[in-house]
């Protein structure tokens, strides 16, 4: 059982939080070991196992970028960060160096915030590229658009995912510095 | 269903509760107080008194008087080598894996001696319920790591408890607090111990009370805050010494006490930097919920070191609203305890906790470093599954690191368990895929299971990590306290016997010196004395029946003589009363 059928769903990546929210704790009802302690071994270990489906599954989707990665990797595509244009790398090695500046101590407070602002600002051009191409996704599936199409899709977000975990890389390095 | 109840055990008191009638409560123990002093004391007999006899021994027999047991449980002696020369404790030179303490030429363990606290509330719940109780609840600090929970239930386990449930301080408090309040909205509980501080984050909604963030510091409570005064009668110290030159004084000497009276104002300056230091956990949990201060509808305090007004005021601040403490912040986890007892025993279906593990699990990975695979926060059970395969040709060993922790190398990780997958089936390199298996149970405790998946003749392992206490150990440990249960029991009865013997016996001594005991016949005075030397025969054997026998005889003996002197009293008692009245 995969984490969309888990919660009784097509492959999609819009999913409402408060939805998903709900069904999660339905689901929890059911199955939680609180409910099971007087139940047999066997019982018990079902319920522990659904369970622990359930809150991995729930981890997942819940995080819209997560909720990506998983779908690709289920449909056998794989983030690699060695394909991305160069142009990307330059900008991320410049900001590589300025964050070895803060590391070691060797930056103002306005240097902090401006690099900050700039980490954000190119994490947010990916987060809405994310977003439209995830969009794109869901209306393929809901279509029914052909195999080719939908592998094409899959590409896009993969790569999509491959830049932007640089950024998110150097986002939390960031954070960890300050 | 048999009864399950909640324990709350603390690093400085502990509690039990039960569910009656969907209402918990907590159960006074022999003495009537429903706080037990988390405190142990051995007698060079192999006696053992827990709780607040025990404290009244703590002055007077420091090394054999065991407290704040809590803050050693799943911990080897590298752990607490800062801890250790504050306490007054004989450490055995066999505590690397697992700290032991020698008492009268004997180890005890953590989970040991925990054990002996938790059989004390296990007997005041059975003399309050008339019946034997089997089931717990047992709670521990949030920030708790597997191997203190493991620790926690081993001590339940040799206590003659099945422990059914671990459950979060801070999130118990909160299922008492809810009780109450039904409420909705999302909280922050501030859970400030004895010995260990836990802040966590939870929305509450439809009974379903889900955690979104724990913090904490196992090692943060009321004692340091104890040791910033005791650091002050350091201080007075060397003022004595100083003052050996100098020619004013402020401080009182009496006997060997010092006395000084400090000021809130002082106190508080001198503590603010320990409550400063549960400020940074609260901020953390803020951040992993994705939540600012604003977001918290309501704050809870619980735990006896939020009676200080200080610590009120600082969490006021930080929070921007008036915390709740209305629940007495002592008794507030036992009750919650018990109510997830009543939970599991079928007793509330409406309500259902959904707790978070609170700490990292990893693996090592190549160069030292500790990769995550199961993030803090995640809600448990949680698991989490990863491929392994082989780097030589025909490698049938493989060598797993689980680690728990935030840091991002192996070396400041804590390493939960250390294993090796063996006998895989000899293939060429990289070809195995040997599937591995990390489940975190409700209780916050991990389990490992692999197989390889390319042959399917790879028999699937089950690995436990041990924090120095393998199942074994704890099996001889629960058959150990077994002659512990009824040896205490016995051992009491013998004391109690002989106290009243004694009490018998000065009784008869004062009895024979009355003038009324010449009244009586020869016959009965030889019968006296035979009594007497009788009694103190008995006295002597460990044989309580005995000694009762011997306290009987005697009462009978003296039956005659006790009228005479108790009516003559009666008699003088009247006199005296008239001539007052007359007066």
């Amino acid at each position: 059982m995969d984490y969309f059928e888990v919660f009784g769903l097509p492959r999609v990546l819009g999913i409402e939080s408060a939805t998903l929210e709900r069904a999660f704790h339905d689901l929890s009802r059911k199955y939680h070991p609180d409910y099971f302690t007087t139940a047999s071994e066997a019982e018990q270990a079902q319920a522990l196992r659904m369970t622990a489906l359930l809150n991995d599954a729930y981890r997942t989707l819940r995080h819209p970028v997560r909720r990506v990665e998983y779908l690709v990797t289920l449909e056998g595509f794989k983030p690699d960060g060695s394909k991305v244009p160069k142009s990307l790398l330059m900008e991320v090695f410049e900001i590589n160096e300025k964050l070895e500046e803060v590391k070691t101590g060797n930056a103002s407070v306005e240097e902090i915030d401006s690099l900050r602002a700039l980490i954000h600002q190119k994490r947010d051009k990916f987060d809405t590229e994310l977003q439209a191409a995830s969009q794109e996704w869901d209306e393929l599936l809901k279509s029914g658009a052909p195999e080719a199409k939908r592998k094409e899709q899959l590409a896009k977000l993969t790569e999509i995912l491959s830049e932007s975990s640089y950024i998110r890389n150097l986002e939390r390095e960031l954070e960890n510095a300050g | 269903m048999p009864k399950i109840v909640g324990i709350d055990l603390g690093t400085t008191n502990s509690l039990v509760a039960i569910v009656e009638d969907g209402t918990p409560r907590v159960i006074p123990g022999a003495d009537g107080n429903m706080l037990v002093p988390s405190v142990i004391y051995f007698d060079e007999g192999g006696n053992v008194l827990v709780g607040n006899d025990a404290k009244a021994k703590m002055v007077e027999k420091p090394t054999n008087t065991i407290f704040s047991i809590k803050r050693f449980m799943g911990k080897g002696i590298e752990d607490v080598r800062e801890d250790l020369p504050l306490l007054p404790f004989d450490v055995s030179p066999d505590s690397e894996h697992i700290i032991r303490l020698k008492i009268f030429g004997r180890d005890y363990t953590p989970p040991e001696l925990s054990a002996f606290i938790l059989r004390d509330l296990k007997r005041n719940a059975e003399a309050a319920l008339g019946e034997e109780i089997k089931n717990a609840v047992i709670t521990v600090p949030a920030y708790f790591n597997d191997a203190q929970r493991q620790a926690t239930k081993d001590a339940g386990r040799i206590a003659g408890l099945d422990v059914l449930r671990i459950v979060n301080e801070p999130t118990a408090a909160s299922l008492a607090y809810g009780l109450d309040k039904k409420n909705q909205g999302t909280i922050a509980v501030y859970d400030f111990g004895g010995g260990t501080f836990d802040i966590s984050i939870l929305k509450l909604s439809d009974g379903i009370f889900e955690v979104l963030s724990t913090a904490g510091d196992t090692h943060l409570g009321g004692d340091d805050i104890d040791e910033q005064l005791i650091r002050i009668r350091k201080a007075v110290n060397k003022t004595k010494e100083d003052l050996s030159s100098g020619d004013e004084a402020e401080i009182v000497v009496e006997q060997l006490q010092y006395r000084r009276s400090i000021t809130r104002a002082e106190f508080e300056k001198l503590i603010d930097p320990t409550i400063e230091r549960t400020l940074r956990p609260c901020r953390q949990a803020l951040q992993d919920a994705g939540l600012r201060t604003s977001d918290i509808d309501e704050v809870v305090m619980v735990g006896g070191s939020t009676r200080i007004p200080l610590v009120r005021q600082r969490v006021q601040e930080l929070f921007g609203r008036v915390p709740h403490t209305e629940l007495n912040p002592d008794e507030v986890v036992a009750l919650g305890a018990a109510v997830q007892a009543d939970i599991l025993a079928g007793g509330k279906r409406d309500m259902l906790l959904l707790d978070v593990t609170p700490l990292s699990l990893g693996i090592e990975t190549m160069g030292g470093v500790m990769s995550k695979i199961i993030p803090r926060n995640s809600t448990i059970p949680a698991s989490a599954t990863e491929m392994f395969t082989t780097f030589i040709e025909g490698q049938t060993n493989v060598k797993i690191h689980v680690l728990q922790g935030e840091r991002e190398l192996v070396k400041d990780s804590r390493s939960l368990a250390q294993f090796d997958l063996k006998d895989i089936p000899p293939m060429p390199a990289g070809m195995p895929r040997i599937e591995v298996k990390f489940l975190i149970d409700a209780d916050g405790i991990l389990s490992v299971a692999a197989q390889e998946q390319r042959t399917g003749k790879y028999q699937s392992i089950e690995v436990k990590p041990t924090y120095g206490l393998t199942d074994e150990q704890v099996e001889h440990m629960i058959l150990e306290s077994f002659e512990y249960a009824e040896a205490d029991i016995e051992a009491r009865l013998v004391i109690e016997s002989r106290n009243e013997a004694e009490t018998v016996l000065n009784a008869t001594a004062k009895g024979t010196a009355d003038e009324h005991y010449g009244e009586l016949s020869a016959e009965e005075r030889a019968e006296i004395s035979a009594a007497v030397q009788h009694l103190r025969q008995v006295m002597r054997s460990d044989n309580h029946q005995a000694i009762r026998e011997g306290i009987e005889r005697l009462g009978q003996a003296t039956m005659k003589l006790a009228e005479l002197i108790m009516n003559s009293a009666i008699s003088k008692a009247l006199k005296d009363k008239r001539v007052r009245e007359i007066q």
